[in-house]
């Protein structure tokens, strides 16, 4: 590599392509609050990356890694997402407008190459100040204040998100009316000139940037079961990357779902602005690409589409899916209070049982909710028995869920809610595992049967009921109380404890032949139960 | 080697901005003529809704305040009048013994000339400044004016960053190389002049003989 650069034509390439970097670099740190690096630890202030030190322009770490050909123009959109045309039930279509475009690119002049042309040493010299009116120009624009205004971190009714490409679909008419151009006068090197230049809209008033203050994603989070109520209901999958940004037409105000479907994708990507999401994105949308150090770019490269994301898409999203399961909330609010951030931490995978339940889940009492907790935990317990990744949730999900550098998809998925169908896989993964280890016992879940009138298992407290019960119906539920025994604020004596251990002995041979009189007989002892359960809450509330 | 000379566009301020404004215009050229290894350091303008970069250098801050100060109490003495603050890049050549100056030679290769109009006499009137160009009237008028007053001044603070911008990007063939690569790079000085100082033509004509090129004054 060093052999490359020892030459004259070496070095210009290298400064090109370190240019081209360093000016991505400047127009994202400045635009795009997401893609900021968290405050690192203060280091001493001698100490500089060797990366960071070309330009004498020392900005830290980069936001994230592309690869380009040096000799492709560099095409970085600026796009603000709103929510447009919001209808009867609070939900609009997303808006993307590009409100800069920047254009930056090494022009080759044939003419300048039979001049005695710019040494490289001066070449450097004057992009140094360049990028250095570059870095000024950016907090000069209009476009900053919006970038300042998402950068407080407050709920705000949009998003700034980016795109590099290598082309760009010229804008329409009425879009060039409102915007200017600026140019930065050029930089003279070896066979041409680096040219920089901009088209900006000149006021954003338009789009009424103003924080949220009304705003309540947290409500909407509670609906993080949603998407999981249906693991494989469809997100529209990310499209073609030349549409991505056209979707369909020029960029109005009236845009419709289209846009959406590319904000699906970013959302995709984007859980939470953590320097661990570049990884992620990286690695699901860059497959084939490279971080760029000092090696020379590649062939040229497709328009990459990242996305910074927000909480205000991700919240959004989730409300897109919301009327699928209502009553979820009631259930999976209560599911979790040990969890203290309810924004985050909803357990979504038992929510498709949950479905199941919808109308039952209206007459739920408290204690039965309380009962489904402790199975749910106990669930998860099984099911990390059985070996499933994903349970460990369950039992961890306190701290699973603030980890946003969960490199897996389901698992930061299940927290976003996103409708990847990663997640919807993992999802059933869990589901199965479940299944397997309830199968392993020999019992078919409960919570599969759509009876409204089936709806829980008796902990200890109902185990006098299933007492009771028949000796058969016992053997049925004893694998479930089984798991519920052990839950700790529900455990009244061990006395039916032990009788369950008894009856789960014979449960395996009970199963050997199980026939529709069996089953009608187990509905009946459902029902009983369950009128037991309804009238002990009542005494005690 | 030629000099070039840039006059910034004249701003009307009031005593209450001259700190602000002179800050975020010195620190915006030596931003760009900083050439050494620099970690900038973004600032919010606390008058107006602008953000200037500084090339992060202490002692660099440090003089510029101190030269502000210099400015301010220029400003209390000789009210009325167009103030100038001039900022010189220059090189150090060797000893050379001419009819001026003994001294070691500063040959200027870039000047910049920051030229206020400040508004207000620092101690309150009751009546109008000479300067001012509003009728300040008691009530919401007056704030009014002072909204619109600020707001051109923004704008046109907007203006000469803009300017500052467009004129370091057009002429780079005259800088030297980069002696220092640590902070300000080049030697400057800043010299503070007022229109009716008798000192101020004499400090310029001291610069035309000095670089050998007529200053091109507006």
């Amino acid at each position: 590599m060093e052999l490359q650069y020892n030459n004259e034509h070496g070095r210009n390439d290298q400064i090109v392509s370190q240019f081209l970097l360093k000016t991505l670099h400047i127009v994202l740190e400045s635009r795009v609050p997401s893609l900021r690096p968290p405050p690192s630890p203060p280091r001493s202030s001698s100490f500089v990356k060797k990366s960071d030190k070309w330009f004498n322009l020392a900005l830290g770490d980069r936001p994230t890694a592309f690869t380009f050909a040096h000799r492709d123009p560099m095409i970085i959109d600026i796009i603000l997402v709103q929510e447009m045309g919001q209808n009867q039930s609070g939900y609009g279509a997303l808006v993307e407008t590009v409100i800069e475009r920047w254009a930056v690119q090494y022009e080759y002049s044939r003419a300048s190459q039979s001049q005695s042309s710019e040494s490289y040493k001066k070449t450097y010299k004057k992009s140094i100040i360049l990028l250095r009116s570059l870095y000024s120009m950016m907090r000069l624009l209009p476009a900053y204040r919006a970038y300042r205004t998402k950068a407080k971190g407050k709920p705000c009714d949009f998003d700034i998100t980016y795109k590099v490409s290598s082309f760009s679909v010229p804008f329409t008419r009425s879009e060039e009316q409102v915007m200017k151009l600026y140019t930065f006068f050029p930089v003279e090197a070896q066979h041409g000139h680096l040219s920089v230049s901009v088209k900006y809209r000149e006021s954003l008033s338009d789009f009424n940037l103003e924080t949220s203050a009304t705003f309540p994603p947290e409500i909407i989070t509670d609906y993080v079961g949603s998407p999981a109520t249906d693991p494989f209901r469809a997100f529209p999958p990310v499209p073609q990357r030349p549409h991505s940004w056209t979707s369909g037409g020029p960029f109005t105000k009236n845009q419709s779902p289209p846009a959406y479907h590319s904000s699906s994708g970013r959302f995709d990507l984007s859980y939470s602005p953590s320097p661990s999401y570049d990884v992620y994105s990286q690695r699901t949308r860059q497959q084939s690409h490279h971080s760029f150090d000092d090696s020379p770019p590649f062939s040229p490269s497709p328009p990459m589409y990242l996305s910074s994301g927000g909480n205000y898409i991700q919240s959004r999203l989730r409300s897109e899916t919301a009327p699928v399961s209502i009553p979820n909330p009631l259930f999976t609010r209560h599911l979790s209070p040990n969890l203290s951030d309810p924004n985050r931490h909803s357990l979504p995978p038992l929510s498709p049982r949950s479905t199941r339940y919808e109308p039952s889940s209206h007459e739920s009492s408290p204690a039965i909710r309380s009962l489904k907790k402790s199975e749910m935990a106990r669930v998860g317990d099984l099911s990390s028995a059985s070996g499933s990744g994903s349970a460990n949730h369950y039992s961890s999900s306190h701290k699973v869920s603030r980890d946003n550098k969960d490199d897996s998809g389901r698992f930061s998925g299940l927290l976003s809610s996103s409708g990847s169908p990663r997640i919807g896989f993992s999802r059933s993964s869990s589901r199965l595992s479940l299944q397997d280890e309830l199968d392993d016992i020999d019992f078919s879940c409960p919570f599969i049967v759509d009876d409204v009138d089936t709806c829980d298992f008796p902990v200890s407290q109902s185990g006098a009921g299933g007492k009771q019960g028949k000796k058969s119906q016992d053997a049925a539920v004893g694998a479930l109380v089984r798991m519920l025994r052990t839950a700790p604020p529900l455990r009244q004596d061990s006395s039916c404890c032990s009788d369950h251990v008894e009856a789960q002995s014979n449960a395996s041979g009970l199963f050997m032949s199980r026939k529709t009189s069996d089953a009608l007989e187990e509905l009946k002892a459902y029902t009983g139960i369950k009128h037991l359960i309804l009238s002990k809450s009542k005494d005690t509330l | 080697m030629n000099c070039e000379v840039c006059q910034l566009k004249e701003l009307d301020v009031e005593y209450f901005e001259i700190r602000e404004v002179l800050r975020c215009i010195l620190h915006t050229i030596f931003f760009h003529r900083a050439l050494g290894l620099v970690r900038p350091k973004d600032v919010d303008l606390t008058l107006f809704e602008i953000t200037y970069v500084q090339c992060g250098d202490a002692e660099l801050e440090k003089k510029v305040d101190d030269k502000i100060d210099q400015f301010i109490d220029r400003v209390e003495k000789h009210p009325n009048k167009k103030n100038q603050i001039c900022l010189s890049f220059f090189e150090v050549k060797n000893k050379q013994a001419t009819w001026f100056t003994h001294k070691v030679e500063h040959l200027y290769w870039e000047q910049w000339y920051i030229n206020l109009n400040v508004a207000h006499h620092p101690k309150p009137h009751s009546g109008k400044s000479h300067h001012s160009k509003l009728v300040l009237d008691p009530g919401e008028s007056a704030s009014d004016e002072g909204n619109a007053r600020r707001a051109t001044l923004e704008s046109s603070l907007h203006e000469v960053l803009f300017q500052i911008i467009k004129f370091v990007n057009e002429k780079k063939d005259h800088i030297p190389p980069i002696p220092n690569m640590e902070g300000v790079s080049f030697p400057y000085e800043i010299t503070i002049s007022s229109s009716s100082d008798s000192a101020f033509g004499m400090d310029m004509f001291k610069r035309m003989l000095q670089t050998g090129h007529p200053t091109m004054l507006s």
